[in-house]
């Protein structure tokens, strides 16, 4: 196999075996290939003729185990970059990468040639231990040791296709990379965004929709909301958390300093912000804290088909995320009875529904704790509790199963961690 | 977090500025509070004692280069958003980046050693033994980082360390000589003689650190400040390392009027304790050990985080707390690592606690200049820096720092006795 670093620097021969200079730098092509081509080396003269220039692949006889040119030297037509180059030196040895298959950011050791055809090609990525003992000159002792301990020394390569370079100088290349990185899970989508370095991770957020933004920072500890919203301008942090589910946005609002949530807060829609502030009013570990006001409900005594249609049209039904249950209500919002979406859907559309409607659902007050919220959950096998107003008795809100058992989760302590780290 | 808030609501007015203005306060006052830390105190202790206000001099040159170098330090972090390390990697490579890391550690090892060790000697001072309380700290320590609310903690131990001001009130009501303390503090003096030559890169050593360099940098860049608001950064980097080092001159100055004259060279916590006699009196060895363990287990919960992230960020290894151990074995590993290694260290029986303080301070300063070399040549250069490369006035300053540590060094390598 063939490595950049093992071309870093080498000299270069012509074909009479004249010494043209050192390679400085390889350039490939077509980056959003997988196998992206060489196209041109940069050469660095010797000390008499001073100067770089650049060579164009197709004069390239060889690049291992010498670099040699199958032109003598001045029959060499200088090769003009086009500006879509990638210089693999200089932009992607030692900078960190996104590993879009490890869903991690990585750093290059050492970037992997093949001869694919009649061209050089780049294949592969080396972010493992091999690449960083290579760069060291101590590959050969590392292998010793492997044999001597008898195992096989993985190489820690990555394909090209796999991988997605990030510059934020240059908004060509990050296109190509945000259509890798666009790919990934909403939660690993935010901790690489937070792993990223400040201006990396705001220009890569240029790219991304507030819809995929919001769902990336749903999914993250609270750490890292605050981490990736502070890289915002505040305009599109607001419209981001508009897009986010109330009971995140509060929470992810209540880790903020007070100036900057009320500064959020105002620029907000208002019926948006007036919904997070009514969450932000309870404590973060209540029940009020993680519930969601965006739930099915609607009105007692409509028949299964009625019942149905009324959903389709409801705007709170549209926004709920889960649906596990609809919560029927009377003209004052108080809570007369629960039915599941599955015993629903199973009735014929004229029946009357009340056999399936629990009458005396389990509630919670909005000042219960989360923990007690947690294990109501797990006593009663439900999905989601409704959240009770303990003066008016009206319906505020509901708790779903995965906010409640949150804090039993060790994910929670994250919550509590260092900012800087 | 919020309860705390609400507890600090309730407090008197002026507490609540104190509290206001700590929390406002960044990464400037945490590095200036650890120029304070245990190996900090004990070094200008035993300078101040051995050699009086003649050390001063010194002080204040220190505390011009502690400004322009942390400075530097955060304007690279604000500018390109990005730690030292990786600075450091993607312009030199991989061999200086593991000679510039290696360095780092072993600095990093020897400060966080002296930091238990700190912790040893002031809890020895009150009578408990060593073996219960640096195993205790280090649990201590490792919980409150892994686990617990850090950020409160770090409060805490900021207002623990305000025990250090004692110094300041010591020095002042001991009445020094002001005119020769002042007289001092500009006249420079020299001696070839290699315990003062010890002395000197201690005192530098234990002020100017390579983690301070890399903890500022990682900081400001973690916050992601404005280049427009910079100058807000600034100013708390500059306060902050002008803030340190007067309690440090405070310290050489209330030692050098209450033991130097006296004959007392501090070579342990009981002799170090004795300077603030005047103001504490049968206290003081409480007031000492406070300031010891706040700022101790300050830099101690800092300390070996800072150092394996910075090691994780240059090759490229998972790292922060937000991965799960299994996720990044090599970052949590050197966390440990680091701390079980300082806390055996400072359990072998019979070891000196001053002396290895001040030991770990001149290894600091012997292996500043790599790091220091590097950040001149990264912060330079344009294609890093844009408009925002150093001044050359900042570039004399810094170089010639550098130049006397290295001078330094080599003169304590050479001398008969070194």
């Amino acid at each position: 196999m063939l490595y950049v670093s093992q071309m870093q620097n080498r000299q270069v021969w012509d074909a009479w075996g004249n010494s043209v200079g050192r390679c400085a730098d390889v350039l490939i092509g077509a980056v959003d290939r997988n196998f992206p081509p060489v196209k041109a080396l940069l050469l660095r003269g010797d000390a008499r003729d001073n100067g770089d220039r650049f060579i164009p692949a197709s004069c390239v006889s060889s690049l291992y185990p010498s670099i040699t040119l199958n032109v003598p030297q001045d029959k060499c037509p200088a090769y003009s970059p086009t500006g879509d180059e990638l210089r693999l030196l200089d932009r992607v040895l030692d900078r960190q990468i996104v590993d879009t298959e490890g869903r991690r950011v990585v750093r290059v050791n050492d970037l992997q040639l093949a001869r694919v055809g009649d061209q050089y090609c780049l294949t592969g990525v080396d972010v493992g231990g091999r690449g960083l003992l290579r760069r060291l000159g101590l590959e050969g002792l590392g292998q010793a040791l492997a044999r001597l301990l008898g195992r096989s020394w993985k190489t820690g390569v990555i394909p090209w296709e796999d991988v997605a370079p990030l510059h934020q100088e240059d908004p060509l290349r990050l296109r190509v990379s945000h259509d890798r990185i666009v790919q990934l899970p909403p939660a690993d989508l935010a901790a690489i965004l937070n792993d990223l370095d400040h201006h990396t991770s705001a220009a890569l957020m240029e790219t991304l929709s507030n819809e995929m933004l919001a769902d990336a920072l749903e999914e993250s500890p609270a750490e890292v909301q605050v981490a990736v919203l502070s890289h915002l301008e505040p305009e599109r942090a607001a419209d981001i958390l508009e897009e986010m589910d109330p009971d995140e946005a509060a929470d992810l609002l209540a880790d903020l300093p007070e100036q900057t949530s009320e500064q959020l807060l105002s620029l907000m829609e208002d019926d948006e912000a007036a919904e997070v502030r009514s969450l932000l009013a309870y404590p973060e570990d209540s029940a009020g804290g993680i519930m969601t006001t965006e739930f099915a409900h609607a009105p007692i005594g409509l028949r299964a088909g009625e019942l149905l249609d009324y959903l389709r049209r409801s705007e709170d039904a549209r926004d709920d995320e889960a649906m596990y249950y609809i919560y029927l209500v009377d003209e004052y919002h108080h809570l007369r009875g629960v039915i599941s979406l599955r015993d629903l859907v199973m009735a014929t559309p004229d029946a009357d529904l009340t056999p399936w409607i629990d009458l005396d659902p389990v509630t919670v007050d909005p000042y219960t704790p989360q923990e007690e919220v947690a294990y109501t959950v797990a006593k009663y096998d439900l999905l989601a509790v409704p959240v009770i107003d303990p003066e008016t008795n009206a319906l505020l809100g509901i708790v779903t199963v995965d906010d409640a058992v949150d804090t039993v989760l060790p994910t929670a302590w994250k919550k509590r961690l260092p900012r800087f780290f | 977090m919020k309860t705390l808030m609400k507890r600090f609501l309730k407090a008197p007015a002026w507490l609540q500025r104190i509290l206001f203005y700590l929390s406002i306060l960044g990464p400037g006052l945490i590095t200036a509070s650890a120029d304070n830390d245990a190996p900090g105190i004990a070094t200008y202790s035993m300078a101040g004692s051995t050699y009086g206000y003649r050390f001063l001099w010194l002080v204040v040159v220190i505390t011009v280069g502690e400004i322009v170098i942390q400075e530097m330090a955060a304007r690279m972090g604000a500018v390109t958003g990005k730690g030292t390390a990786d600075l450091i990697r993607e312009r030199f490579g991989v061999r200086v980046t593991a000679f510039a890391m290696l360095c780092l550690l072993l600095a990093n090892v020897g400060t966080t050693i002296a930091q238990f060790a700190g912790v040893a000697a002031g809890t020895e001072l009150l009578g408990v033994s060593r073996y219960i309380t640096v195993p205790v700290a280090a649990l201590l320590v490792g919980f409150l980082v892994l686990r617990g609310s850090y950020d409160n903690v770090e409060k805490v131990l900021l207002v623990l360390c305000l025990a250090a001001l004692s110094y300041v009130v010591t020095a002042i009501m001991v009445r020094p000589p002001w005119g020769e303390v002042l007289r001092q503090a500009v006249t420079p003096s020299f001696s070839r003689e290699p315990n003062y030559i010890f002395a000197v890169l201690a005192t530098i050593g234990t002020t100017i650190t390579p983690w301070g360099i890399v903890y500022m940098q990682a900081s400001v860049a973690d916050k992601g400040v404005e280049l427009e608001r910079y100058r807000f950064t600034r100013l708390d980097v500059m306060f902050g390392a002008a803030w340190g080092n007067v309690v440090s001159a405070f310290i050489v100055i209330s030692t050098a009027a209450t033991l130097f004259i006296y004959g007392i060279n501090v070579e342990t916590a009981e002799q170090a304790a004795m300077a603030l006699e005047p103001l504490a009196g049968a206290g003081a060895r409480y007031l000492f050990t406070t300031g010891l363990l706040g700022a101790s287990l300050l830099a101690a919960s800092v300390l070996p985080l800072s150092t394996a992230y910075a090691i994780c960020e240059a090759f490229g290894w998972e790292r922060g707390l937000d991965h799960r151990s299994r996720e990044a074995p090599l970052f949590y590993g050197l966390y440990v690592g680091i701390i079980v290694l300082s806390v055996i260290v400072v359990l072998i029986p019979g070891i000196p606690l001053f002396p290895i303080m001040w030991l770990s301070q001149a290894v600091n300063a012997i292996l500043l200049p790599v790091l220091l070399v590097l950040v001149l040549k990264l912060v330079n250069s344009r294609r890093v820096m844009g408009d925002w490369v150093n001044r050359r006035w900042q570039n004399i300053l810094a170089w010639a720092l550098t130049g006397l540590i290295a001078l330094v060094t080599v003169v304590l390598l050479t001398s008969p006795l070194g």
